[in-house]
């Protein structure tokens, strides 16, 4: 919300307001593509590591655990991704 | 052939390892072996995960969990306490996600995981290899004496390391395939610069260290394996196929060492018809262990009149082993 | 009337509609709140969640709803004149559109970033979310029909241009690879991409590319968009789609800029008559303008855009005014444009939408002292390129979509290869038998009635939820009604047609035709009836949730 603040002081906030308009329609689909590629990466890769936290166990504990502390924030939203109801219309956007 | 010529043949040799099945000497003979190398000069460690301690017993001094010990000059003995280590591990992962997220108690879901993983019979084998690697590459010892839990351990662990290393590279790949659309996304961003890959380090530090642990069993030049047998026909026939099975694993054998044979020369003297029978039966398991290995049998190993404890006993042990003819 | 007038008027009621209308319902009826976490920063999963800046979201979701229908809708409803694309424009944006697209967001929003599929299947019924993924197949696979069309009447149409759209693919694949796997600046990248385009557009402005008579050289730009998309549809996303849509935005925006240049410098009147009367082609003013123009004015795609990406990716509640209303009505502005350039253009002129804009753009070339036949080309070049832009990921997500609906009961249709030529194919054969005219008007109604469903789970939502549902409620129902009697219209003339084998004018059909009225018809026939069970099921729900709140009511 302060960002909005910020967005709305003149000239400079114009500017950056246009950069980033220029982008969203130029490239933001693709950036969000790759972030979205790497991101199921990364749960695939939590799901590797540490998938007995599911019930499935893959990796021994013993290095699973020297993984854990990186992924620690991830956790909870992996989980939820994992356990999520998802129709293709997720694919569209 | 003796250990003292297998010693000789193999210079660079600096892991030995004693296995076989439970009961069967393999202690003995490593605290032998390290007893004479250490009176030769050598600085020796020997150590062992058992947690049956049986070092200590051997030594007379309770050494368990205390680190690398020192009996007499030069020879050095240390058992691990696996459990405390695995606890020590999971307070260290502990610790880490508290100092990395400023938290002030590890989130439940996250602590009952790593509570969990101690119960896991992975875990074991896993954290006692890794300490392995600790104690064998920061040491600074000239001879490093494995006194080894029972061959599955092993054979488990040797079977899962090459798993592990091609998981580990299946899982770097994927990592750095992450990496690239995160400099696509930064480039696409213009101006962002993606972030060094902690976990690829962390997985590389894991790898090399898998390595190491498995490279300990495999270095064709310093490792030597030495199976420890006894002249009874089961005990054959199953070391056999663990040969076998370690060979695959690309295990150097250095050889076979018969224990607990019941001297021949005691035919000579007045003995209860009891042992001149043992004696007897032993004729053809010996003949099998000479024609089963051949000229890898690196030791005959007498039965001792005492349990072998105290270090006059190991002493005649090392003179048997190092210095007696087959 | 002057040109200039209309993106003028667009202009007003841009303003006027964001800052009164739609800050009002943002404010008042749907309380948008800075303070609540949206499911972008809940759930923020860095896979579908990711808080992403207004500004960003705004170009985002213009792209997105942004593609040939703005452009081309204005230009075939032209028959009736330019007074009804212009009051239809103006006042369906203000009413329906940017409704559609900001509720269609902000039910998403609020409901976890739910898809429109899992939305109908929580608040409508189970059969909903069938009912609708079948509903969305069909709407894909007319617009691919519509779209091919039009890709391959531009190509057939101008000689001059295939090359350059046929190196826009290769461009695109250079592109792709050079984003992922080389190390160059961005801004390079781009620009060898689009050098490799314009240097094949020069070339082929040298000779005319065609082949054989002039309906053998059309299937053979049918087939060719076709190709286009079998590539678009299987190579992975970032090595074709991707890169070529990314190129694409650039030659259109350079086409677009130039138009409004033009259109600034000289300000021509428009020579279009106002209104030319009622009923033309077969077709009344209503229903059937409605359906004509989708885009530009409310489309149901863009419910599906704002529901899936946007919602998942706005940082704020009142950040989605901004960007799905604040887009809708820039889109609106685009279908102004596009209406002002076929405006200017000769009345009585005759000819397919894409030889209309090019004549168009034509003039207004000239109007900036550039040679014509530039914008003669130029124009067609962004026809084709706004059209196969959106075909080939459309033939994507028919697989996809395929693949989710029937990939259980005939597992053949997981294998991607095989999605894609079964998607193919049913365009091919809409393609070829059908109507171009009756093909379009069918995609609009699809989309339209896409749009009313969406206003419905919108309504419904917001009845569930107990706020004033009338400003969605009543476009819902005049969409609705709408849509439905241009679907039967159309239904009616096709099945009509295929019936007697003659057309409405009484002369005898070749086979094909007769063929093609029997499918678009009785596809048409499908969406009507998918429509009535998804408004059963609708009207359902809304009384449902009508009647708890009037019981609460009671008890209280």
């Amino acid at each position: 919300m302060g960002d909005d603040k910020k967005d709305k002081k003149k000239g400079f906030g114009l500017g950056k307001n246009l950069k980033e308009f220029v982008y969203g329609m130029a490239a933001h689909d693709t950036a969000r593509f790759a972030l979205k590629t790497r991101g199921s990466m990364e749960h695939l890769f939590i799901l590797i590591t540490m998938g007995d936290m599911l019930g499935i166990p893959i990796l021994p504990p013993y290095y699973s655990l020297r993984l854990l502390p990186y992924v620690v924030p991830q956790i909870s939203t992996w989980k939820r991704r994992m356990l999520r109801e998802k129709d293709f219309t997720d694919t569209l956007a | 052939m003796n250990l003292t010529q297998v010693l000789a043949a193999n210079p660079k040799m600096k892991y030995i390892m004693f296995g076989g099945k439970g009961g069967l000497g393999k202690t003995t003979f490593s605290a032998a072996a390290a007893h004479h190398l250490a009176k030769q000069g050598h600085k020796v460690l020997v150590f062992s995960v058992d947690p049956q301690a049986s070092l200590s017993d051997i030594f007379q001094r309770d050494i368990f969990g205390k680190g690398a010990t020192e009996i007499m000059p030069n020879l050095f003995a240390q058992e691990i306490d696996a459990d405390r280590r695995i606890h020590d591990f999971q307070n260290d992962i502990r610790k880490k996600i508290l100092d990395r997220y400023g938290f002030d108690k590890v989130p439940d879901e996250i602590e009952s995981y790593i509570a969990a993983a101690s119960s896991e019979p992975a875990m074991e084998e896993s954290a006692i290899f890794d300490a392995v690697v600790d104690i064998v590459f920061q040491g600074e010892y000239d001879y490093y004496i494995y006194d080894l839990v029972p061959l599955g351990h092993a054979l488990y662990y040797l079977s899962m390391s090459s798993i592990y290393d091609q998981w580990i590279n299946k899982v770097t790949e994927l990592r750095s395939e992450m990496q690239r659309y995160d400099k696509v996304a930064s480039k696409l961003k213009s101006g962002g610069k993606s972030e060094e890959d902690e976990i690829l380090t962390e997985l590389q530090e894991i790898r090399r260290r898998i390595h190491l642990s498995s490279s300990i069993f495999t270095d064709k030049e310093k490792t030597g394996f030495f199976f420890v047998v006894a002249p009874e026909e089961m005990t054959i026939l199953d070391t056999k196929k663990a040969e076998g099975l370690f060979a695959k694993f690309g295990v150097p054998i250095g050889g076979f060492i018969v224990n607990r044979v019941i001297p021949e020369s005691l035919l000579q003297e007045a003995i209860p018809d009891y042992l001149r029978h043992r004696i007897e039966q032993q004729r053809q398991p010996m003949a099998r262990i000479a024609e089963t290995f051949g000229d890898r049998v690196v030791g005959n190993v007498p039965e001792f009149e005492r349990d072998i404890t105290g270090l006059d006993m190991i002493s005649k042990v090392a003179a048997n082993l190092f210095g007696g003819a087959k | 009337m002057n040109s200039v007038v209309l993106p003028v008027l667009g202009a007003v009621v841009y303003i006027v509609g964001m800052r009164v209308y739609a800050s009002y319902i943002d404010r008042k009826v749907i309380g948008a709140d800075p303070k609540r976490a949206t499911p972008a920063r809940m759930y923020a999963d860095g896979v579908d969640f990711m808080p992403t800046s207004r500004s960003i979201l705004f170009g985002y979701q213009f792209k997105s709803i942004a593609g040939a229908a703005p452009v081309l809708g204005p230009i075939i409803a032209i028959k009736w004149g330019w007074l009804p694309g212009l009051v239809w424009i103006l006042l369906g944006t203000f009413f329906i559109g940017w409704v559609q697209d900001y509720t269609s967001a902000m039910v998403s929003v609020r409901n976890d970033g739910k898809t429109f599929g899992g939305i109908s299947f929580s608040f409508i019924s189970p059969r909903a979310r069938t009912i609708l993924m079948t509903f969305i197949y069909l709407y894909l696979l007319l617009i691919a029909a519509a779209f091919t069309n039009i890709v391959a009447n531009a190509l057939a149409n101008a000689p001059r241009i295939p090359l350059a759209i046929a190196m826009l693919g290769v461009a695109g694949v250079i592109v792709g690879y050079l984003i992922y796997h080389g190390r160059m600046h961005l801004a390079v990248v781009t620009v060898i991409g689009l050098a490799l385009f314009y240097v094949a557009l020069v070339l082929n402005g040298q000779f005319d590319l065609k082949f054989g008579s002039a309906h053998t050289n059309w299937l053979v730009w049918v087939v060719f968009a076709l190709v286009f998309s079998l590539f678009g549809s299987l190579l992975p996303i970032w090595s074709f789609v991707q890169p070529i849509n990314y190129l694409s935005f650039y030659i259109v925006l350079i086409g677009m800029a130039i138009a409004v240049l033009g259109l600034v410098v000289k300000h021509p009147a428009m020579q279009r008559p106002m209104l030319t009367g009622f009923t033309v082609g077969n077709m009344p003013l209503w229903p059937m303008l409605f359906v004509t123009i989708a885009c530009g004015a409310i489309s149901g795609w863009h419910g599906i855009v704002s529901s899936t990406g946007t919602s998942r990716q706005l940082r704020s509640e009142t950040d989605a005014r901004p960007v799905a209303a604040g887009a809708m009505f820039m889109e609106m502005i685009l279908a102004l444009i596009a209406l002002a350039i076929v405006g200017i253009t000769a009345a009585g002129t005759t000819g397919s939408p894409d030889q209309l804009f090019a004549s168009g753009l034509g003039s207004i070339f000239g109007f900036l002292h550039l040679p014509e036949k530039w914008g003669l080309a130029y124009g067609p070049v962004l026809i084709a390129i706004l059209a196969i832009t959106i075909l080939h990921l459309v033939v994507r997500f028919m697989r996809i979509a395929a693949n989710e609906l029937m990939g259980r009961v005939l597992p053949v249709m997981r294998v991607p290869a095989i999605g894609t030529v079964v998607a193919l194919i049913l365009t091919f054969v809409l393609v070829i038998t059908g109507t171009f005219n009756y093909i379009w008007v069918l995609f609009g109604s699809a989309n339209q009635l896409m749009a009313s469903l969406a206003l419905m789970i919108g309504s419904i939502w917001l009845v569930s939820e107990k706020k004033k549902a009338g400003f969605a409620l009543v476009p819902m129902v005049f969409m609705y009604i709408t849509t439905m009697a241009a679907i039967i219209l159309t239904c009616k003339q096709l099945l009509q047609q295929a019936f007697t084998g003659l057309s409405l004018a009484g002369q005898k059909l070749p086979a094909g035709q007769v063929a093609g009225n029997w499918i678009a018809g009785t596809i048409g026939v499908v969406l009507f009836v998918a429509a009535l069970v998804l408004a059963y099921d609708g009207v359902g729900a809304l009384l449902r949730f009508r009647r708890a709140e009037t019981t609460e009511k009671g008890v209280a």
